[in-house]
């Protein structure tokens, strides 16, 4: 717990909010069972003011939605949050089928009896816990308005047939959200309304670096900065939709660059992590084009890793 | 700025320009390319980083002072030398791969040189190959080539010591050029050289060369010239509007049948919706629906003959541009599949059926210990009836004689797109000849294959008013699978008929139909088609004067394309549109 607030010193977020959070640690320690739930991030997000912004919104007791593009981190920065509050999490991931019963739970048999299966979002409510709800626009917005008392001052959940249970005092819901993305639609406006929305900008160059240091120390500060601009490069032309966002992955590229370092070849490492992720053969060329146009071929983990 | 129309290298190279720029939305004023028609990868790097450098107005006003000069070639490759040096320094801080490209660059230069034929060495300019030459031989670290003292001397001005700033830049090249006596700033014209035939030699060389007839009351196809690289489309004499054609009734009909073939509706009920649909505005003219265009072998007549041989040819022109960019258009299809399907994924409700499998159902559970009904879950029913059809009604007539290979292909990828997502789509081209309005139906709703739209070709005026009437009438008449009827068109929003609009109510002396009169009919024809419930969208490219007409005609649902490359993208959009607001 006290590395995150480490890297929150270290990265500059306002003093008082860093002490704040410190602060609400100790004020609600975990029973042992949870303790698993809290996540351990593989990556950390960088982003200062965004940092602030979601500290401040959650110490508030508001719910949070993370609005952005491919890449802009609004997972990374949701599990960054759940550790950095030392809550369990509860990952649940939208999708066009959703309904109400999938959130907060169903009927099921046990032992010849009808008896209540409770949910991800009971669980995480009754246990004081973020709910990540990752892609929120992704399901119908009939199947979401039963989370309408859970988000807004109510803070309950009514189960047809069973008791009114209200929410811990810890539950916090983290939304995310890629606006105009395939395959996802209007969030309604009673919905919005239950959250405070931080739109995620693209991920910068100065970040960038900084996440690729810290994750590969011993790449040279050359490559690491060619690195950070071929995926600038790869974000403008999926924006100017001369390719689609399927190369515009990030873990594929940390993935890519962990290839390389155990001695598979750039070109074949790159081929891997981000161009054969578009299946279109044309998009591919357009694709390892960005990539030689900033790195050298038959580049090798020799030159690449001190 | 307008992106024009790529072929699939070309946007290959465009895209190495973009990338290098760091910007994208203009066209490149250069794209450097192989022999072979391959994109030349640090050329293009070369002229994106002019434009990162330098931005755009500078270079293109510096090149423009030459422009139609008998030297230009020479001083364009000679200021691209120039400029490659010049942004080689700029950007090799921050992009080191450049050296190795530069290097790459300089060996393809003396790999090429062994493959080029001898008409190639002969159009080289020597100057410009000994510069180049002692450019790429410093790259590779070699001796520089045996030169004249003038010819050392230039080489060392085109590489100057100190990058010039975006202000200096047109100075320096032009200092360069004038002390080495290339360029004194007075641009000396190549003599056009323009022959005029009349009479016997014009039948002739009509015959023997390329010819491109624009609107005429005969049936012509005629060759694009786009889809080659070059030409702005033909100039369309309107003046022909106004002329009052000969009017032979069999004759034309004979001549209609013969050219577009027999017709789909029988004879009595052709004539019914001529009697409906050829009223008002439209009396006295007709209709034709038909498949296609008879085969040479079936043609009854010598003009019919020819147009068939000409509508084959012009197949094989849109089947072989479709080849050449194949990668280009697979990706396009899979993407507009996968974009259609999504939309369909989200917006369709799934009926819920009691079933032995599936979710369990809270409230029917009683029923398996009481009734021993073991059909207690859901299960959700895929809906196998699509919920609405296409219909992709593209303007066929002259005015599209620029880009046929490019409709014909973007038709195709939509039809293909949704007919992978099994929507029914028909895919029609209209046109109007001797008061005829033509609607060709190239793919109809039951054919699974769409190659059908490579029968495109354009030809004649464009009487839209009658033709949208048309599309509803064959709607009625062959509806397709389901209920509810998108219908898509290619427009110019310039309806335009060499038959006025005869004296009536509106128009006490009759019209000409074009103009503000031709576009109040096709408006009014739209809101005849919504109320009939068949929603009328329209993709629109045409001057930015007839984008206010497009306005009226169609009013909001209506996409603007700058190319018609977008042609496909733009019309699923408006699919997507209609399949959003299915949930109404």
């Amino acid at each position: 717990m006290t590395k995150i607030l480490d890297f929150l010193r270290e990265e500059q977020i306002d003093p008082a909010l860093v002490q704040e959070l410190a602060r609400y640690q100790a004020a609600h320690p975990l029973d042992g069972a949870l303790c698993s739930r809290v996540p351990v991030p593989r990556y950390l997000y960088y982003g200062r003011e965004i940092w602030e912004q979601a500290i401040a919104a959650l110490l508030c007791g508001e719910n949070l939605l993370l609005a952005g593009g491919k890449a802009t981190g609004k997972n990374v920065l949701a599990e960054n949050l759940a550790m950095a509050f030392g809550r369990p999490s509860w990952d649940i991931s939208f999708h066009v089928n959703m309904d109400a019963s999938t959130l907060i739970g169903m009927d099921t048999f046990v032992g010849g009896q009808v008896v209540f299966r409770p949910g991800p979002v009971y669980s995480c409510a009754v246990s004081g816990g973020f709910g990540i709800l990752d892609e929120i626009n992704m399901a119908r917005n009939e199947a979401l308005a039963v989370l309408h008392a859970t988000l807004d001052f109510r803070r309950s959940i009514d189960v047809p047939g069973y008791d009114r249970i209200p929410l811990a005092e810890e539950t916090r819901f983290i939304a995310t959200m890629n606006y105009g993305y395939a395959g996802t639609r209007e969030l309604n406006e009673a919905l919005t309304s239950r959250f405070v929305v931080i739109q995620m900008p693209p991920i910068g160059e100065e970040n960038l670096k900084k996440l690729l240091t810290a994750q590969f120390p011993g790449l040279k500060a050359k490559y690491a900065d060619q690195f950070a601009r071929l995926f600038l490069d790869l974000q403008k032309k999926c924006e100017s939709a001369e390719i689609s966002t399927r190369a515009l992955d990030l873990r594929g590229m940390l993935d890519a660059i962990r290839l390389m370092y155990r001695g598979v070849p750039a070109e074949t490492a790159l081929d891997m992590g981000i161009t054969n992720k578009a299946f279109d053969t044309y998009e591919q060329g357009l694709i390892r084009d960005v990539i030689h146009a900033r790195i050298p071929r038959g580049l090798d983990r020799t030159r690449l890793f001190e | 700025m307008e992106k024009q129309c790529y072929t699939a290298q070309q946007r290959r190279a465009a895209n190495l320009v973009w990338t290098a720029a760091g910007a994208y939305g203009f066209d490149p004023m250069f794209l450097a390319s192989h022999s072979d028609g391959t994109p030349d990868f640090y050329m293009n790097c070369v002229v994106g980083l002019v434009r990162k450098y330098y931005g755009d107005e500078i270079p293109r006003a510096l090149f423009a002072l030459w422009e139609e000069d008998r030297r230009q070639p020479l001083l364009d490759d000679l200021t691209w030398l120039f400029l490659e040096s010049a942004v080689y320094a700029n950007e090799l801080p921050c992009r080191p791969v450049l050296s190795e490209l530069r290097r790459e660059h300089a060996e393809e230069f003396f790999g090429q040189e062994y493959q080029l034929s001898r008409q190639e060495w002969m159009s080289k300019n020597q100057l410009v190959y000994t510069m180049q030459a002692a450019r790429w031989r410093s790259v590779q670290g070699r001796n520089p080539p045996v030169m004249t003292p003038y010819e050392s001397r230039l080489a060392a001005a085109l590489a100057p010591d100190r990058t010039p700033d975006p202000q200096e830049l047109t100075p320096a090249v032009l200092q360069v050029f004038e002390r080495f006596a290339l360029f004194d700033g007075k641009v000396q014209p190549k003599a056009a050289v323009r022959l005029h035939f009349e009479g016997l030699a014009a039948k002739i060389l009509s015959k023997t060369h390329p010819v491109q007839l624009v609107r005429t009351d005969r049936l012509t196809v005629g060759q694009s010239v786009a889809a080659e690289g070059e030409g702005k489309g033909p100039r369309q004499d309107l003046r022909g509007a106004l002329v009052e054609l000969r009017q032979n009734g069999e004759e034309d009909r004979n001549y209609i049948e013969s050219c577009f073939g027999r017709s789909l509706y029988p004879p009595e009920r052709l004539a019914r919706a001529e009697q409906q649909l050829c009223a008002g505005v439209h009396l006295g003219c007709h209709l034709w629906f038909s498949s296609g265009v008879p085969r040479p072998e079936q043609a009854r007549t010598g003009d019919a003959r020819r147009l068939a041989d000409q509508a084959e040819l012009q197949a094989e022109r849109n089947r072989k541009f479709f080849a050449q960019n194949r990668e280009l258009y697979q990706g396009a299809i899979g993407r507009l599949t996968g974009q259609i399907r999504n939309s369909i994924l989200i917006h369709r409700q799934p009926d819920a059926l009691c079933a032995r499998t599936g979710k369990l159902d809270a409230a029917r559970v009683w029923r398996m210990a009481v009734m021993e009904d073991d059909r207690v879950f859901l299960r959700a029913e895929e809906e196998n009836r699509p919920a609405f059809t296409v219909d992709l009604l593209l303007d066929a007539s002259a005015s599209r004689l620029h880009c046929q290979e490019i409709i014909a292909a973007q038709g195709y990828i939509l039809a293909e797109s949704l007919r992978r997502c099994a929507i029914p789509v028909r895919v029609s081209a209209f046109c109007s000849l001797r008061g005829y309005t033509v609607v060709r139906v190239l793919k109809d709703f039951g054919q699974r294959d769409a190659g059908g739209t490579f029968r495109y070709f354009a030809s004649g005026w464009n009487r839209d008013g009658l033709a949208l009437r048309a599309a509803g009438d064959l709607t009625d008449f062959a509806p397709g699978p389901a209920d509810r009827h998108l219908l898509i068109l290619l427009t110019d929003a310039s309806p335009n008929d060499s038959r006025r609009i005869p004296p009536g109510p509106g128009y006490p002396l009759g019209a000409a139909y074009d103009g503000p009169a031709a576009v109040n009919d096709a408006a009014a024809e739209v809101r005849a088609l919504e109320r009939k419930g068949i929603r009328v969208s329209a993709v629109f490219m045409g001057p930015g004067p007839a984008g206010k007409d497009a306005g009226t005609i169609y009013g909001p649902n209506l996409a603007r394309i700058t190319g018609m490359d977008q042609l496909a993208a733009a019309a699923g959009r408006l699919i997507q549109r209609q399949i959003r607001s299915l949930d109404d």
